[in-house]
């Protein structure tokens, strides 16, 4: 039950429930009360209405000369008669009963006092030395039905107040609650990059180490994002010198040797450094984009960055890319670092994967950035594949393999999703696209 | 061109270095930002290339402080700063260009060249002299009777005529351009170099002004 998986829920489910429980205890022990209350007061009643008849029959039956049997008491008026009697002799002959006695109740009794049967309560009493004996009989459903009607006019109340109380507890739990409810809220909204403090003031005191803890750990996260940032970027700050020394002098060797295999391993070695440094390059940019924190400082235009990153591709690959930027500022929370490293990964993998035909780089004004190339379908098997490290597609994967799966980094990094489709129209075509606001 | 290198690793530098003076130009090494200084008291540089972590300081405070002079050298960094924000940073501290390391040295032959032609006023790496037509990108002069082959001394003072059409340049200027900072300069080595040029380019190429230096003239 949804209701039970909250706080609020189960507080609310949870004191009705008990409240229920305690009443029908209360109900129940009240009943017992109840029932002895009410049998001891029938039972005087009962006993009080044969020892006033008693007296009454006795004077009838001795000035009576009508010795023939026992003797129906006719109603004044007709009624149902709710206690009914019998008056026996010595040797138990009925002598007189009232007019709708049941002997066949009576014929069971022995001895004076109550005895309850199956149906009736009776008292028996005896006058004048036991010559005479009045049995009065009240059948238990009167009792019963006096102890549930008692009984059901106690719970009717429960009917009632039980909606009126599992409101009222949740109105009272709602508003007790509510300083919890503002710390989740404060978590909830906070984005997967905001790792800034939480500030609630007026917090109950049970609520403040977690936010406490909650602020520690944040700072702890915060550090050790930030030390693995600094170190990405300081390791491709360190490995980039050497690296570009070793190139340059392996160049200036290439271009100072004379003709002959040892020039041949010159350009050897030279292709091979090229390819350690793009790929050192990846890997630092697979790194950074994995660790998060892909959030700026605040919110960026990406077309002024967007147009640096075309620009170098212009000294590379004149007149491959067709760029359709909006000529409104778009403002992106996403770091315009990582938007360069997202761009520049998207714009290469199509150049190096697609045919020759040119590459469409397109920003429109509600933050959507995608990248199509032209290149035969992409099997949906293997366009799942694409964004994991090392994946290469079609026969010109002379990619580094990293690049799809860095833009998808950066994009999950950002809270949002890398949309790979193929064939993009006429059955042909590859296109990569996110929205970055 | 006279180019002052700033750069702290000797490799990297010395690579740039022997790349640049191969394509003509004369590169002057400096691998503290205290020494680079020192330099530009004394000469006058076409172009500065600036590594930005230098053990003495940043390369961008010294950018800066270079606009703030108002010096209009055109300077081109060179740094392992790969981030796009600091590479707004860096041109919008006044720099010319930007590349990341490591770089191809042939791209950055073509960048430099780049820089200079937009300094020059003349983005066109083709430029048409008379029956000459020359292209600066790949150092080549074609003549009515073909390809003319140049040294790389007669082809740096050609080039200092190029770059200022109608302008006098003077002896010390081009001196500047193809001896090296701590290089032993003799008196007459212009004037042989001019002699060249005229005999192989044509005798007006180079127009001389007696006392005040040369001139780029029309073969």
């Amino acid at each position: 039950m949804k209701v039970l998986h909250s706080l609020r829920g189960q507080i609310a489910v949870g004191v009705s429930v008990m409240l229920v429980v305690l009443w029908l205890l209360a109900v129940l022990g009240s009943g017992f009360v109840i029932k002895d209350e009410i049998d001891e007061s029938f039972d005087a009643a009962l006993q009080e209405t044969g020892e006033r008849i008693l007296p009454l029959a006795v004077v009838e039956l001795i000035g009576s000369d009508d010795a023939t049997g026992a003797k129906r008491i006719l109603p004044i008026a007709q009624h149902d008669e709710k206690i009914t009697y019998v008056i026996r002799d010595g040797q138990g002959q009925v002598l007189m009963y009232s007019h709708d006695a049941d002997l066949r109740v009576f014929d069971t009794v022995k001895g004076q006092g109550f005895v309850t049967t199956a149906d009736h309560r009776v008292f028996s009493r005896s006058a004048v030395s036991g010559q005479y004996t009045i049995q009065v009989a009240e059948p238990l459903t009167h009792r019963q039905t006096a102890l549930r009607e008692t009984v059901l006019a106690m719970l009717v109340p429960l009917g009632v107040l039980l909606p009126l109380t599992l409101f009222g507890v949740a109105l009272w739990v709602s508003r007790a609650l509510r300083p919890l409810a503002h710390l989740s809220v404060a978590l909830r909204v906070k984005g997967a990059d905001d790792l800034t403090p939480l500030k609630l003031p007026n917090l109950r005191s049970e609520l403040v180490p977690i936010q406490h803890a909650a602020n520690r750990l944040m700072a702890r996260l915060s550090r050790t994002l930030e030390a693995e940032r600094a170190f990405a970027a300081n390791a491709a700050h360190e490995l980039r010198t050497p690296i570009a020394a070793t190139l340059a002098q392996t160049q200036r060797l290439v271009a100072e040797s004379p003709q002959g295999p040892l020039r041949q391993r010159a350009v050897t070695v030279e292709a091979e450094l090229k390819r350690l440094a793009r790929l050192a390059e990846k890997l630092m940019q697979l790194a950074r984009a994995e660790g998060g924190a892909m959030l700026g400082q605040g919110p960026a235009d990406l077309v002024p960055i967007l147009q640096m990153v075309l620009a170098d591709f212009a000294r590379s690959a004149s007149g491959r890319i067709v760029a359709d930027l909006p000529k409104v500022p778009v403002p992106s929370r996403l770091d315009p670092d990582a938007f360069a490293v997202l761009a520049r990964n998207m714009i290469e993998n199509a150049l190096v994967h697609g045919t020759d035909r040119p590459v469409t780089v397109t920003l429109d004004a509600e933050g959507t950035f995608a990248v199509t190339n032209d290149c035969d379908t992409i099997p949906i098997e293997v366009l799942s594949t694409l964004t994991m490290r090392f994946e290469r597609a079609g026969a010109q994967g002379s990619g580094s393999g990293l690049g799809l799966a860095i833009a998808a980094g950066i994009a999950r990094g950002l809270g949002t999703d890398l949309v790979l489709r193929s064939p993009v129209a006429e059955g042909r075509g590859f296109a990569v696209a996110l929205k970055l606001t | 061109m006279r180019i002052l290198l700033i750069e702290d690793d000797p490799g990297l530098g010395g690579a740039v270095r022997d790349q640049i003076a191969a394509e003509g130009h004369m590169p002057d090494l400096a691998p503290t930002l205290a020494y680079a200084r020192d330099l530009l008291a004394t000469m006058p540089y076409d172009l500065i290339l600036l590594d930005l972590g230098l053990p003495d300081g940043r390369g961008i405070d010294f950018l800066r402080a270079l606009r703030a002079k108002g010096s209009v050298t055109p300077v081109m960094i060179l740094t392992a700063h790969d981030r796009i924000t600091e590479r707004i940073e860096g041109l919008n501290a006044g720099a010319d260009d930007y590349m990341v390391k490591p770089f191809d040295l042939a791209e950055l032959s073509a960048r430099i060249a780049a820089v200079a032609r937009r300094y020059a006023g003349n983005p066109n790496p083709l430029i048409t002299l008379g029956a000459l037509e020359i292209d600066l990108a790949a150092h080549a002069i074609h003549g009515p009777q073909g390809q003319i082959d140049l040294s790389q001394r007669e082809w740096i003072i050609f080039e200092a005529l190029l770059q200022r059409p109608g302008q006098i340049v003077s002896k010390s200027q081009i001196e500047d351009q193809i001896y090296a900072f701590d290089s032993e300069v003799e008196s007459n080595t212009i004037e042989v170099y001019v002699s060249r040029l005229r005999k192989k380019l044509g005798k007006d190429v180079v127009q001389t002004l007696r006392g005040l230096g040369y001139r780029l003239g029309t073969p």
